[in-house]
């Protein structure tokens, strides 16, 4: 993807725009003067932490702004009008037809009552003046590229009848359909699995080529923006700090923001394991009172007295290339680069768990969970999803395991079995000692209502140990071995940060000693910066205190960082399972090939190099499983043998197992 | 890319009016645990409550009314009961300030002692109903199959009834008084709280933070005592106190049909009743006790409001 500057006219001319969002606690000053220009089939990138203002922003472009938001100032000129300037009235007429809009989140943006046509149609022949037959013409050839199979008919289905990866087509067939100038897509892959976010960044990509639509995509996911964008914007506190061609600013960040955020990432082979990733130390600032000089100043290592008085404006470092710091190259200008000064942890080994024998903590017997459903009709045999099916793993102690695979793979039924939330339909669970767990979603594994310090005490006061003293001193030491201060145990939950509460939450994990700690998706509801600061803590407690973790995530990159083995999961089975290291470089198993394919990488020429073989097709209903290979359906290596025939796991190197006819 | 690098040195910017000389990075990124910032939190205790501008209207018209009645005896006023044959059927004046009766009683003073009664159904209800609701509902929705199915069969029959009329329908059983209207009113309105506690405790249920609490192995106990209760008590409150308007309505209504509190012993139901024959002659016997009524009830609409805007920000326009 060589970035060639468009030839062809000026789609979208920001100048100098700001948003304010008028709260009864104040004015939260979003958008601090943004100023861009977006070519013809041009795809830019808006990357930045949540709260940095990048939503705000492309939210105001089309003044979509929710009630206490407002455009204070700027102009939007697309094709030569303001569109800040418009009334409501004009500005319908704009949105859905010139410019289209893609969101988050497809369960929400469609009418679930209404049926697809109904929603699709009526715009379509509004805007491009059509008459019913034609626009329906229209919406059934746009779904037809979009890839929906069969879309004259599907065109009548609702949208709850659909899957979530079909509904963000049906969206982008929406977006697409009245031929806009512009399409904004706000987070449009978040929600899906990677497998399914590659066919839509795959369609995306063709469709504006082929259509000439300039894209504004908001996202947080670099890697993302490194097989994707073009040019890229990196905001910070309603800047954009940093703007560029993607492959410049990936290779060259002059933006210490950019360059630390490059550097909280764990790259797939890159990164060695035991290197530390960075951490972006601090908060990013409050809104409502913008601070003097540069917003990043208090967490940048390179931060000099100028920063505190003056804010930087963007100076130009390359061809479109520009940054705003003082710095002419960033962090690469300050003679020691971030110090990584690991934090000083309190290490209470009692006893050195080295010396301790390497056995397994944690086995898993061909363990499977059927969720049986209820009939009416007694002779109507009940639907039964199989959501695990005949699952064996261990974990030794020290070690952690990852279990990667797309939603509804079973990996989170798992967890719950270990720790005895689920009952088991068939199988074993060997733990020696107990196991813990620390929950995906940081706002709502709390009790709102306990403080920090009931929190963490709560596993100790009900399984009755020690005194209230004692409980008392274990509270304080768990906290500090977080790497959190004291103070905070007199807090509410809803006081603390999404990684505070994330750190509370593993110091509860550790109260009783476990020796395994589930640990489901404990990193992807954190922004970037603070994901780093959890993986770092998880690596040095199973370092200090020889904990066996269990990490599952769908974020491989993660996944491969933190794991020393790693199991691949597909519809309740293991389908790859060895060392994490050996399988990630080496996939023996096509769907384990599929899901790295799946996932872009941080740099912008290799993505370009890179053939992606998108795997086609969804999830096959766990309500019905195919009597063969579950992956058949998906597979590009299929033959008759793996329809007929289910492959077992089979080992056929060291340490190397996987379930497929065809490996090696 | 070297040209790029070439302008990018020749881009540093004006850096010779703060300091002259070379860069030199300040101390390093300070700590940041001096940096903590508390996250924006939306307060929820009694303090925002009473800040609130809706509960401040509600008890700027409930407290004066309390205090009144509580003072009751040692006002300058002709007691509840006492009749006045030189004063029958007078308007209101300064020593009758809501004027007299057919017998000569103080509307005033009898009006007071009705608040008295109606306030003390009202909480009554509010309370007794806010208990068993807690119970059976939690009890319901907490452990569910046959206990639930058990409650939920009786509470929907009880709620197939308005329940006015199952009031009316109870106290022609038990009699009529104050206690026996208490009772009626809060076999009326548990129902409705029962279904709103045992829907607020399904949708607890499957919070992360009763799976953790689970994973230690805590009691069923801890779990409803510690996680499950203590977050249902805000949404109920808001119950509570429309329970509460609406059962002095009840029990106003009750009264005026002649079912609830039996004169001489005066309640704002009966005495509208009483006046309500004179309402031409003099208008003041029903009337002012209805005002009052009726600015105790939105006053407590208005409590409920002002709970529900403190404990749900979202529920403010």
């Amino acid at each position: 993807m060589t970035y060639a500057k468009p030839i062809a006219d000026t789609v979208l001319d920001v100048r100098d725009l700001h948003t304010q969002f008028f709260t009864e606690t104040g004015v939260v000053k979003a958008v601090n003067g943004v100023s861009f220009t977006l070519g013809r089939g041009e795809r830019m990138a808006i990357v930045g932490e949540s709260g940095s203002g990048k939503s705000a922003m492309a939210m105001s472009l089309i003044s979509l702004l929710a009630h206490p938001g407002k455009l204070v100032s700027g102009e939007v000129w697309l094709d030569g009008q303001d569109l800040a300037a418009m009334s409501e009235k004009e500005l319908n007429g704009i949105r859905g037809s010139r410019v289209g809009t893609i969101f988050q989140d497809p369960m929400s943006s469609l009418d679930p009552v209404m049926k697809v046509s109904d929603q699709m149609v009526p715009p379509i022949e509004r805007h491009l003046k059509l008459g019913a037959k034609a626009a329906r013409d229209l919406a059934i050839g746009w779904l037809d590229k979009v890839g929906i199979p069969d879309a004259a008919r599907r065109i009548d289905a609702y949208p709850f009848e659909m899957s979530g990866g079909m509904r963000q087509r049906v969206m982008i067939a929406m977006a697409l359909s009245c031929n806009p100038r512009l399409v904004i897509a706000d987070e449009p892959t978040t929600a899906l699995d990677v497998t399914i976010q590659a066919q839509i960044v795959e369609l995306l990509r063709r469709l504006t080529a082929e259509t000439g639509t300039a894209m504004l995509f908001i996202t947080h996911d670099l890697g993302l923006v490194s097989r994707f964008a073009q040019k890229v914007a990196v905001m910070y506190a309603g800047r954009i700090v940093e703007i560029g061609p993607t492959a410049t600013v990936f290779r060259r960040p002059k933006h210490p923001y950019t360059q630390s955020l490059l550097r909280t990432i764990p790259r797939a082979g890159e990164t060695e394991k035991r290197e530390r990733l960075l951490q972006i130390p601090g908060f990013p600032p409050d809104m409502k009172v913008p601070p003097q000089g540069c917003a990043f100043r208090e967490r940048c290592p390179g931060a000099h007295d100028l920063c505190a008085v003056e804010t930087p404006q963007q100076t130009v470092r390359g061809p479109d290339h520009n940054a705003a710091c003082f710095l002419p190259n960033g962090l690469d200008d300050v003679a020691e680069p971030a110090a990584e000064a690991p934090a000083e942890r309190p290490v209470p080994v009692t006893t050195d768990w080295r010396a301790l024998p390497r056995q397994d903590v944690l086995e898993i017997n061909n363990l499977s969970k059927h969720f049986v459903g209820e009939t009416l009709l007694p002779w109507v045999k009940p639907p039964t999803v199989r959501a695990v099916n005949g699952v064996s793993l261990r974990v030794r102690r020290g070690e952690t395991l990852g279990i990667v695979g797309e939603s509804g793979c079973g990996k989170s039924t798992i967890a719950r079995m270990l720790l005895g939330l689920d009952e088991p339909t068939g199988g074993e669970i060997f733990i020696q000692g107990t196991g813990q767990m620390v929950f995906q979603d940081p706002y709502s594994s709390f009790n709102p209502k306990m403080k920090v310090f009931d929190i963490i005490a709560e596993p100790l006061v009900v399984q009755r140990v020690g005194t209230k003293d004692e409980r008392a001193r274990r509270v304080r030491a768990l906290i500090e071995q977080v790497g959190l201060e004291q103070s905070y145990l007199d807090r509410f939950p809803n006081q603390l940060s999404g990684g505070q509460r994330q750190r509370v939450a593993v110091a509860r994990a550790l109260a009783l000693n476990p020796s395994v700690v589930v640990a489901d998706e404990p990193t992807s509801a954190l922004d970037v910066s603070v994901r780093a600061q959890i993986i770092n803590l998880l690596c040095d407690l199973k370092a200090d205190l020889g904990v066996s973790f269990v990490f599952i995530s769908h974020d491989l990159s993660t996944v491969r960082y933190v794991s020393d083995w790693i199991a691949v999961m597909y519809l309740g089975e293991v389908v790859e399972y060895g060392p994490a290291e050996e399988v990630f470089a080496d996939p023996a198993h096509p769907y384990t090939r599929a899901l790295l394919d799946a996932v872009p990488v941080l740099d912008p020429e290799a993505e370009a190099e890179r053939e992606i073989r998108v795997i086609s097709g969804e999830l096959p209903s766990p309500l019905n499983l195919p009597k063969g290979c579950a992956f058949a359906s998906r597979c590009p290596k299929v033959t008759d043998l793996c329809r007929q025939e289910k492959p077992v796991l089979v080992q056929r190197r060291e340490r190397r197992t996987e379930a497929c006819h065809h490996a090696g | 890319m070297a040209g790029s690098l070439s302008l990018g040195r020749s881009a540093p910017v004006t850096l010779r009016r703060a300091n002259e000389g070379p860069m030199r990075p300040t101390s390093p990124a300070p700590p940041p645990a001096t940096q903590v910032r508390k996250p924006p939190v939306h307060r929820t205790g009694w303090r925002a409550i009473l800040a609130n501008r809706k509960t401040q209207i509600a008890l700027m018209i409930l407290v004066p009314i309390l205090v009144l009645a509580a003072l009751l005896p040692w006002l300058p006023l002709q007691a509840p009961l006492q009749t006045n044959l030189r004063a029958m059927m007078k308007p209101p004046s300064l020593t009758f300030p809501f004027g007299t009766d057919r017998m000569g009683r103080d509307v005033l003073s009898r009006t007071l002692e009705g608040v008295k009664v109606s306030l003390f159904v009202g909480f009554s209800v509010a309370f007794i109903s806010l208990v068993f609701g807690v119970v059976l509902g939690t009890v319901s929705g907490f452990f569910g199959k046959w206990v639930d199915r058990a409650i939920m069969t009786v509470v929907d029959i009880f709620l197939a009834f308005p329940s006015l009329l199952l009031a009316i329908g109870l106290v022609s059983i038990v009699g009529t008084g104050l206690i026996p209207v208490i009772m009626a009113i809060s076999l009326a309105d548990i129902p409705r709280f029962v279904r709103l506690q045992r829907s607020l405790v399904l949708s607890l249920r499957t919070r992360a933070y009763i799976d953790a609490a689970r994973t230690v192995k805590a009691p069923q106990w801890w779990l409803l005592t510690r996680h499950v209760v203590p977050n249902t008590i805000a949404p109920l409150l808001v119950a509570a106190s429309i329970a509460a308007a609406n059962a002095i309505l009840v029990e106003a209504s009750l009264s005026f049909l002649g079912l609830g509190i039996m004169p001489p012993e005066p309640s704002l139901g009966n005495l509208i009743r009483d006046g309500q024959t004179y309402l031409e002659q003099a208008w003041w016997i029903s009337t002012l006790p209805g005002v009052v009524i009726l600015a105790i009830a939105i006053s407590l609409h208005f409590l409920s409001d002002g709970i529900r805007e403190v404990l749900d920000p979202r529920s403010r326009k």
